[in-house]
C-alpha cells in the first residue's frame, strides 16, 4: 500500500488518532445536545443512537487503520524501543511506536464516549 | 471555649417534634487557646469518637434517608476501598522503587509494568466504573412523567436569601405558598420545579439525593424518594451572594397521614385573628411583602409567614426560631445575613417589635 | 567534534569578548529592559512566587475565618473577596506562569540553543503579566477585588450591584495574562519546534520540551474560549449587551461552556509542566535514562487531546441531559489512563535504575503520593452521580487541591531545588530542604483531608462561617491547623531560596550529574551556550565524550559574534537539520513600552476614562509598529552567514520556513479559536429558543453578502499583490495594496451596514447583541488589516521589503487568509442562517 508512504514526514500524522477521538466525541455531544434542546425531556433519542453508533463503528475503523499504518512504519515491531539512536531510521521508528500507542489510546477513549450511547436512551436531566 | 461537641445530640436528629436544627449561634464565637487536662481530655475524646459518630449528621451524605442518596453512597464507599488499596500499592511501590539496593530491573521488565499498571489495570476499572455509573444515573434519575403515579411537581424557587416553596393544589386541597421549609411523605417519589429569581442557586438535600442547579431563565426539575422519615437540612449549593452561607431550608419527612393533614392545615392557614401582633404587622408594612394565610395578608414579595412557628429556623437557616432571635432580625436584618433584601425595622420601638416576633414564633 | 583548524586561545578569547559583548544585560535602571532568556526567566518566577505568596496568605484568612463557627473574623463581603482572589491569582498569577517563567530560563540551554526566537515578545509577555497582577491583587487593598469566586458566574458577577468593579478588575486583569499566554504559546512552540541544535531529532529532544509543546498547544485553544467569554461577560458589564441576561434571552449558562472550556485543560496546562520537571528529575536520580519515553509522549498528547473533552463536567447538576453529561464523564475516567501511565512511567524508571537521594526526589515523591489521592478522587467525582452529591462541596476543595498541589507545586518545588545550581551555582540547603519536606507533606495532608468528610458530610464551598454542632467544627479546626503547619514548609523554602549564599562554596558545574543539556550552561555568562552542539544522544552529557568541553572551546556552531547580532540557529521540525542562522532581538525598551500602554488600555476600561483609553491604544500600536519596523524582517547586508563547521545558512528566510511565519500562524490559531467561540455563542442561542431571533430584524441578506464579496476581493488583491511583488513589480504591488485596502475599507462599511439599517438594538435581546459581536470582530479585524497594508506599503516604499525580501507581504497574506475566512464565516452565518433554519 503505499499510496500512504511508509516513512512519514511531518509531525501532524502523530495526531491521526487523537483527532478522529475528538471528532466523534463532538459529533456524539453536539448531535445530542441539539436533538434534546429542540425535543423535550421526556423525548427519546431513537435514530440518533443508531446514527451515533454507527459514527463509532466509523471512528473506530478510521483509528484502526491509522493504528495499522503506525504499526507499519515502527517496522510491524521488529526493533524495541527506546528509540533514541541518532538516525533518522529510529527517528522513524519512535514516530510509528508513539503514534501505534495514541491509536490505542484513542480507540479506548473512543469505546469509553460510545458506553452512554447504550445505557441512555432519553432526553432527561 | 471551643463550640461544644456534644456527642449525644447528633443521635438525636431523626425525631420530628422537639427537634431543632443546627443554627448559627446568636453571638459570634471567639478564637481562644484554652489549655487544662479537662480541656484537652475534653477535646481528645471527640477527636477520637469522632470518626465512629462521623457519618451522620442532618445535612451528610454519608447517612442516606433516600433513594439516590444511598446508591450513591453505596458507590462512594466501594470506590472509598478500592482507592485505598490501589494507593497503597501504588505508594508501596514507589517507595520500594526508592529504597531498593538490589539489581535493578531490566528495562523490558519495567516496559511490562507500564503497560499493566499504567494502561491494562486501569483501562478495565475504568471501565467498569463507568457502565455501573452511566447505567445508575437513569435509574436513579428517572423521568417521572413516565412514572405511575405521576408524582406531584413541588415548584421551589431560589431567591437571594430564601427559598419559595409552592405546593400545587391535589386532592381538593388548594395550592399554597410557604418559605424556607419543604415537607415530604416518606416512601413516595416527589418532582420538584426549579427557578431562581435573581442569580443561580442550587437545590440539595444531601440526605436524600444529589443536587440540581436553579438557574434564571430555565426551570430544572428534579425527584426525590425519601425512605426515612426525619428532620433534615439543604444548604443551598451554589455561590449566590454575600450571605450563600447562611441560606437553607429545612425539610421533613413525615407519614403520608401527617403530611396529608400538614398541608390541609397550610392551605387553610390560621383564621384566629385579633392578636397585637397582627394588627401590628399590618401597621408597620409587614403586610405589605410577607403574607399569612388566614389574615389579610397576602403578599407575596418576600417569605410566607404561615405557621412560622412551626419553622426550624429564621431567615432560612441563619438563627434558631425563638422569639429573641426573631426580634433580633426584625430590628436589623442586614446584621444577621448580610446583603438580606428586607429593610430594617429598628426605628420601631422594642416593646412592639417584641409584639410581633411573639405574634410569630406564636403561630403553630 | 570539527575538522577545521584549532584556534589560539587568543582567538578563543576574542570570540567569547564578542559574545559576551553582544549577550551583555544592561544594567543601572537599563537592566530592567534586558531581554534575555535568563533575565525574563528569573523576573518571571520571583514575580509569580510572589503573588502565590500572597494568595497564600489570603488562604490562611480564609481559614482562621473557617477555623470555628460562626466566626467574625471577616465580614462575609471581606471573605468572599479573600477566596475569590486566592483562586484567581493563585490559576492566574502563579499556576500558569510559573511554567511559562521555567520554560523561558531553561527551554534554550536544554534544547541548546541560545534564545527563544522572539526575546522581546517573551518581556512583552512578562511586562504584561506583572502590571496585570500588581492591578488585580492590589484591587483587595481597596476593598475592590472581585468577590463572586474566581468562575464568576452570572448573573451573580454581572450584577452591578453586587459585585462592584471587582468583577470589571476581574476581566480586564485578566486580559493581560491572557495575552501574556498566548504571547508564551508562540514563543514555545517556535523555540521548540524550530531552534533545536543540529542532530536533536525530535526522538531525541528533552521530555521537558515534548511537553511544553503539548502544553502550549493546549494553551492557543483553552484560552481563547475564555477571551471570547470576557469579551461578552465586559458588553454585558458596560454596555448591557444581554448575552447572561434570561430576561432578555441570554443564557447565564453561555459562560459557563466558555469559561469551563478553558478552565478544563487549564488544570492540565498547570500540571503536565510540573510533571515535566519530574521527567528531568526521575532520570538524574535513577541514573539512567527514562524507562518509556514513547509511552511519556503518549501521555502529554493523549492527555492534551482528552483533557478538551472535558468541561461540562463542572455542570453536572446544571440540569443539562443526561446523555451529554454521561458523554463528558466517559472522557474524564478515560484521561485517568494517560495521567496514570505518566505515574508508572516514572516508578518503572526507578526501578530499573538506583535511586539516589536527595531533596529534589523528595519532594517528587512526595508530591507524587498526594497527586494519586488527588487522581482517585478525581476518578469517583467523574462519576456523575457522585458528582451529583460532591459538586459545591468541600469534597472538591480537597480533590483539587490534591491534585494541584501534589501534581504541581510540589514538583515545582522539586525543580526550584534541581535547578538552582543553574541560578547560582550553589545548591540550596538539604537540611532546610527535608524540614520544609515535611511540614509542607504533613501540614498538606492534615490540612485537606478532612475536607473530603466536611465535605460529604454536608459542607459547601464558598462559605465564610458555618453553624455549630452541625458536625464540621473539628474537621475545620484541624484543617486550619495543618494549613498553618503547611504554611510554615513554605515559608522554609522562601527562606532557603532567599538566604545569603556569598560565603557558601560553589559548586562545580553539573552537581547532579544529569544528562541533559541545560546542565551546560554557565550562570554567570550571558551567552546561553558557548557554542551550538551537533546532538547524538537523548542525554548527551553522559553519551558523548568531551561534548562539554567542546562546547566550551568553540567548537561547534556560531562561536563568535562576528556581526555584533545575537544568533541562534533555525533546524528543521523532524530531523534538525541547520536551515537559517536567525537574528533575535535585543535589549530594546519597546517591549515595556508597548506592555505598559496596553496595560493602560485594560485599566482606563475598567474606570470607563474612554479617552485615556484611546490614548494608551495609540501608544500600543506606535509601540508595536516600532518594534516590527526596527526589529523584524530586517534585511541584512550580507545574504549569508558562516555559522562554522564549513556550514552557511541564509539569514533572511520568508514565507512557511521563517519562525515571523510560524508566529502569525499560531497567533491566528489562537485568534480563531476566540472567533469560533463567538460562533458557538450564536449557535447555542439558536439551541435553547424556539425563534432565538425573539422576532427582531436581522441583518438581512444583501449588507452581509456584499461584506463577504468585497472581503473575498480584498483577499484576492492580497495574493495578487504578493504574487506581483515576486515578479519584481514594486509600483504595481503597492498599487494592489492600495486597492485592497479601499475594498477593505468598503467590506467594512457593508458589514456594519446590515445591523445598522436594520436597526439592530444590542441592548434589547441577545440576538441583535451578538450579531453585533460577530460583525464587529469581523470588522475589527478588517481594520488590522488594514494597518497591516499601511504597514507592507511603508516598508516596501523605504526598500525594506522587495522582491527577495517579502516576508512581510507573506506574513500578512497569511493573516489574510484567516480573516476571509473569517469573513465568509461571520457574514454567511448572519446573513443566510436565520433564512435557512
Amino acid at each position: 500500500m503505499r499510496l500512504i508512504p511508509k516513512e512519514i514526514e511531518s509531525l501532524w500524522t502523530l495526531f491521526t488518532a487523537p483527532t478522529i477521538w475528538a471528532l466523534h466525541f463532538l459529533a456524539c455531544y453536539i448531535t445530542a445536545a441539539i436533538h434534546c434542546a429542540k425535543a423535550d425531556a421526556a423525548a427519546s433519542l431513537g435514530t440518533t443512537r443508531l446514527v451515533l453508533g454507527i459514527i463509532t463503528v466509523a471512528a473506530l475503523t478510521g483509528i484502526a487503520l491509522s493504528a495499522y499504518l503506525a504499526w507499519r512504519q515502527w517496522g510491524f515491531g521488529s526493533g524495541d524501543p527506546p528509540h533514541d539512536e541518532p538516525t533518522r531510521r529510529d527517528r522513524l521508528l519512535f514516530q510509528g511506536f508513539a503514534t501505534l500507542l495514541l491509536s490505542g489510546l484513542s480507540f479506548v477513549a473512543v469505546l469509553f464516549v460510545a458506553v452512554p450511547l447504550v445505557f441512555i436512551g432519553a432526553c432527561q436531566p | 471555649m471551643f463550640s461544644d461537641w456534644d456527642i449525644g445530640a447528633i443521635f438525636d436528629r431523626d425525631t420530628i417534634d422537639g427537634a431543632s436544627l443546627p443554627a448559627h449561634k446568636s453571638e459570634p464565637y471567639r478564637l481562644r487557646i484554652s489549655i487544662g487536662a479537662r480541656a484537652i481530655s475534653r477535646r481528645a475524646l471527640p477527636i477520637l469518637l469522632a470518626p465512629l459518630s462521623g457519618c451522620s449528621g442532618v445535612q451528610s451524605a454519608l447517612a442516606p434517608a433516600g433513594e439516590e442518596a444511598a446508591a450513591i453512597f453505596q458507590l462512594l464507599l466501594v470506590m472509598v476501598v478500592g482507592g485505598a488499596l490501589v494507593w497503597f500499592a501504588v505508594v508501596g511501590l514507589l517507595l520500594h522503587a526508592a529504597r531498593r539496593r538490589k539489581a535493578p530491573w531490566t528495562e523490558e521488565q519495567a516496559s511490562r509494568l507500564i503497560l499493566f499498571g499504567g494502561v491494562a489495570f486501569p483501562v478495565a476499572v475504568l471501565l467498569a466504573l463507568l457502565v455501573y455509573a452511566v447505567w445508575l444515573m437513569p435509574v436513579i434519575r428517572p423521568w417521572f412523567t413516565r412514572q405511575t403515579p405521576e408524582p406531584e411537581m413541588i415548584e421551589v424557587t431560589g431567591e437571594q436569601f430564601w427559598w419559595r416553596i409552592r405546593y400545587p393544589a391535589a386532592d381538593g386541597m388548594p395550592a399554597f405558598q410557604t418559605a424556607n421549609e419543604l415537607r415530604l411523605p416518606v416512601g413516595e417519589r416527589v418532582a420538584f420545579s426549579l427557578k431562581a429569581a435573581d442569580v443561580i442557586h442550587s437545590f440539595w438535600i444531601p440526605a436524600l439525593g444529589g443536587k440540581m442547579d436553579m438557574i434564571p431563565g430555565r426551570t430544572n426539575t428534579l425527584s426525590l424518594l425519601a425512605t426515612k422519615t426525619g428532620v433534615f437540612r439543604a444548604p443551598c449549593a451554589e455561590f449566590c451572594g454575600t450571605s450563600h452561607a447562611l441560606m437553607a431550608f429545612s425539610v421533613i419527612v413525615m407519614e403520608r397521614a401527617d403530611y396529608v393533614a400538614w398541608r390541609r392545615a397550610q392551605a387553610m392557614g390560621d383564621g384566629t385573628g385579633g392578636r397585637e401582633g397582627e394588627r401590628l404587622f399590618a401597621f408597620h408594612g409587614c403586610a405589605g411583602c410577607h403574607g399569612i394565610r388566614g389574615t389579610a395578608s397576602a403578599a407575596s414579595l418576600g417569605p410566607d409567614l404561615t405557621f412560622f412557628g412551626q419553622r426550624q429556623t429564621v431567615g432560612a437557616g441563619a438563627l434558631a426560631n425563638t422569639a429573641e432571635n426573631v426580634a433580633r432580625f426584625i430590628r436589623n436584618p442586614d446584621a444577621v445575613k448580610p446583603g438580606a433584601k428586607m429593610p430594617a425595622f429598628d426605628m420601631l420601638a422594642d416593646g412592639e417589635i417584641t409584639a410581633i416576633a411573639d405574634y410569630l414564633v406564636g403561630l403553630k | 567534534m570539527t575538522d577545521t583548524a584549532e584556534l589560539s586561545s587568543e582567538e578563543r578569547g576574542a570570540q567569547e569578548a564578542e559574545l559576551r559583548e553582544v549577550w551583555r544585560t544592561p544594567s543601572g535602571w537599563r537592566y530592567w529592559t534586558s531581554v534575555n532568556n535568563s533575565d525574563i526567566g528569573l523576573w518571571y518566577g520571583s514575580a509569580a512566587f510572589l503573588f502565590m505568596l500572597f494568595a497564600g496568605v489570603l488562604a490562611l484568612l480564609v481559614r482562621v475565618q473557617l477555623a470555628v463557627p460562626d466566626n467574625d473574623f471577616l465580614s462575609a463581603d471581606t471573605f468572599n473577596q479573600a477566596f475569590t482572589l486566592h483562586g484567581t491569582v493563585m490559576m492566574f498569577l502563579f499556576a500558569v506562569p510559573i511554567f511559562e517563567a521555567v520554560a523561558i530560563f531553561l527551554l534554550p540551554s536544554m534544547l541548546g540553543a541560545r534564545e527563544l526566537p522572539f526575546p522581546r515578545l517573551s518581556a512583552f509577555g512578562f511586562w504584561s503579566f506583572a502590571l496585570g497582577g500588581v492591578f488585580v491583587c492590589g484591587s483587595i487593598l481597596f476593598g475592590a477585588a472581585p468577590n463572586t469566586g474566581w468562575f464568576m458566574y452570572p448573573p451573580l458577577a454581572t450584577d452591578k450591584e453586587y459585585s462592584g468593579i471587582g468583577a470589571d478588575i476581574w476581566l480586564l486583569g485578566l486580559s493581560f495574562i491572557e495575552v501574556a499566554s498566548i504571547a508564551a504559546a508562540v514563543e514555545l512552540i517556535v523555540g521548540i519546534m524550530k531552534c533545536r541544535a543540529p542532530g536533536m531529532r525530535i526522538n531525541m529532544m528533552p521530555l521537558f520540551a515534548w511537553y511544553l509543546l503539548i502544553v502550549a498547544g493546549m494553551i492557543l485553544f483553552a484560552f481563547p474560549p475564555l477571551i471570547a467569554g470576557d469579551i461578552l461577560f465586559e458588553m454585558e458589564r458596560m454596555f448591557g449587551w444581554p448575552f447572561f441576561d434570561a430576561a432578555r434571552g441570554g443564557d447565564p449558562l453561555l459562560w459557563q461552556h466558555l469559561f469551563w472550556i478553558f478552565g478544563h485543560p487549564e488544570v492540565y496546562i498547570i500540571f503536565l509542566p510540573a510533571i515535566a520537571l519530574m521527567a528531568m528529575i526521575a532520570p538524574t536520580f535513577a541514573q539512567r535514562p527514562i524507562v518509556g519515553y514513547s509511552w511519556i509522549v503518549l501521555a502529554a498528547v493523549g492527555t492534551g487531546f482528552l483533557s478538551f473533552g472535558l468541561w461540562v463536567h463542572h455542570m453536572f447538576t446544571t440540569g443539562l441531559p443526561q446523555i451529554s453529561l454521561a458523554f463528558f464523564s466517559a472522557a474524564s475516567e478515560a484521561v485517568a489512563i494517560p495521567t496514570g501511565v505518566q505515574i508508572f512511567v516514572f516508578i518503572a524508571t526507578m526501578l530499573a535504575g538506583r535511586v539516589i537521594f536527595s531533596v529534589p526526589m523528595l519532594f517528587g515523591a512526595g508530591g507524587l503520593a498526594i497527586f494519586v489521592i488527588g487522581g482517585l478522587t478525581g476518578v469517583m467525582v467523574a462519576l456523575v452521580p457522585v458528582d451529583w452529591q460532591a459538586h459545591d462541596t468541600y469534597f472538591i476543595v480537597a480533590h483539587l487541591h490534591y491534585v494541584l498541589i501534589g501534581g504541581m507545586l510540589f514538583p515545582v518545588v522539586a525543580g526550584i531545588y534541581y535547578y538552582y545550581p543553574l541560578l547560582n551555582a550553589r545548591k540550596l540547603s538539604d537540611r532546610l530542604g527535608k524540614i520544609a519536606f515535611w511540614l509542607m507533606f504533613i501540614g498538606f495532608n492534615v490540612a485537606f483531608f478532612p475536607m473530603h468528610l466536611a465535605g460529604l458530610r454536608g459542607m459547601p464551598r464558598r462559605v465564610f462561617t458555618y453553624p455549630a454542632d452541625i458536625g464540621w467544627d473539628w474537621f475545620n479546626l484541624i484543617s486550619t491547623i495543618g494549613a498553618f503547619i503547611f504554611a510554615a514548609g513554605v515559608t522554609i523554602v522562601v527562606v532557603d531560596v532567599l538566604r545569603p549564599k556569598h560565603r557558601q562554596p560553589k559548586e562545580e558545574q553539573n552537581p547532579w550529574n544529569a544528562g541533559t543539556l541545560e546542565w551546560i550552561s554557565e550562570p554567570e555568562e550571558k551567552w546561553g551556550v558557548r557554542s551550538i552542539p551537533i546532538i547524538r544522544s537523548r542525554y548527551p552529557i553522559w553519551d558523548q565524550p568531551g561534548l562539554v568541553e567542546d562546547i566550551k572551546a568553540g567548537r561547534y556552531y556560531l562561536p563568535d559574534a562576528k556581526d555584533g547580532a545575537r544568533e541562534t540557529l533555525v533546524t528543521s521540525v523532524l530531523d534538525a537539520e541547520p536551515l537559517q542562522c536567525l537574528r533575535v532581538g535585543g535589549t530594546s525598551v519597546l517591549s515595556i513600552l508597548a506592555a505598559f500602554s496596553l496595560g493602560g488600555v485594560f485599566i482606563a476600561l475598567t474606570f470607563h476614562w474612554w479617552i485615556v483609553t484611546a490614548a494608551c491604544a495609540v501608544i500600543t500600536l506606535v509601540a508595536i509598529v516600532a518594534w516590527l519596523w526596527t526589529g523584524t524582517a530586517v534585511i541584512p547586508r550580507d545574504e549569508m552567514r558562516d555559522v562554522g563547521l564549513g556550514k552557511t545558512l541564509p539569514l533572511y528566510m520568508s514565507g512557511p520556513q521563517s519562525v515571523g511565519w510560524w508566529a502569525m500562524f499560531i497567533t491566528m490559531a489562537g485568534d480563531g479559536t476566540a472567533y469560533a467561540s463567538l460562533i458557538f455563542g450564536y449557535f447555542f442561542y439558536w439551541t435553547i429558543h424556539n425563534d432565538f431571533t425573539g422576532g427582531h430584524a436581522g441583518p438581512g441578506l444583501l449588507w452581509p453578502l456584499a461584506a463577504a464579496g468585497l472581503f473575498t476581493l480584498a483577499w484576492l488583491a492580497m495574493l495578487l499583490a504578493r504574487r506581483v511583488n515576486g515578479g519584481d513589480r514594486p509600483a504595481l504591488t503597492r498599487l494592489l495594496l492600495l486597492l485592497s485596502l479601499l475594498l477593505t475599507l468598503a467590506a467594512g462599511g457593508a458589514g456594519l451596514a446590515g445591523p445598522y439599517f436594520a436597526g439592530m438594538d444590542p441592548t434589547v435581546h441577545v440576538y441583535p447583541a451578538i450579531v453585533w459581536v460577530v460583525t464587529l470582530w469581523t470588522v475589527v479585524h478588517g481594520g488590522v488589516g488594514i494597518v497591516m497594508q499601511l504597514y507592507c506599503l511603508t516598508r516596501s516604499l523605504a526598500g525594506r521589503m522587495d522582491r527577495h525580501h517579502d516576508m512581510d507581504l507573506r506574513n500578512v497574506v497569511l493573516y489574510w487568509h484567516f480573516l476571509v475566512i473569517t469573513a465568509i464565516t461571520s457574514f454567511g452565518v448572519l446573513g443566510l442562517f436565520p433564512e435557512l433554519r
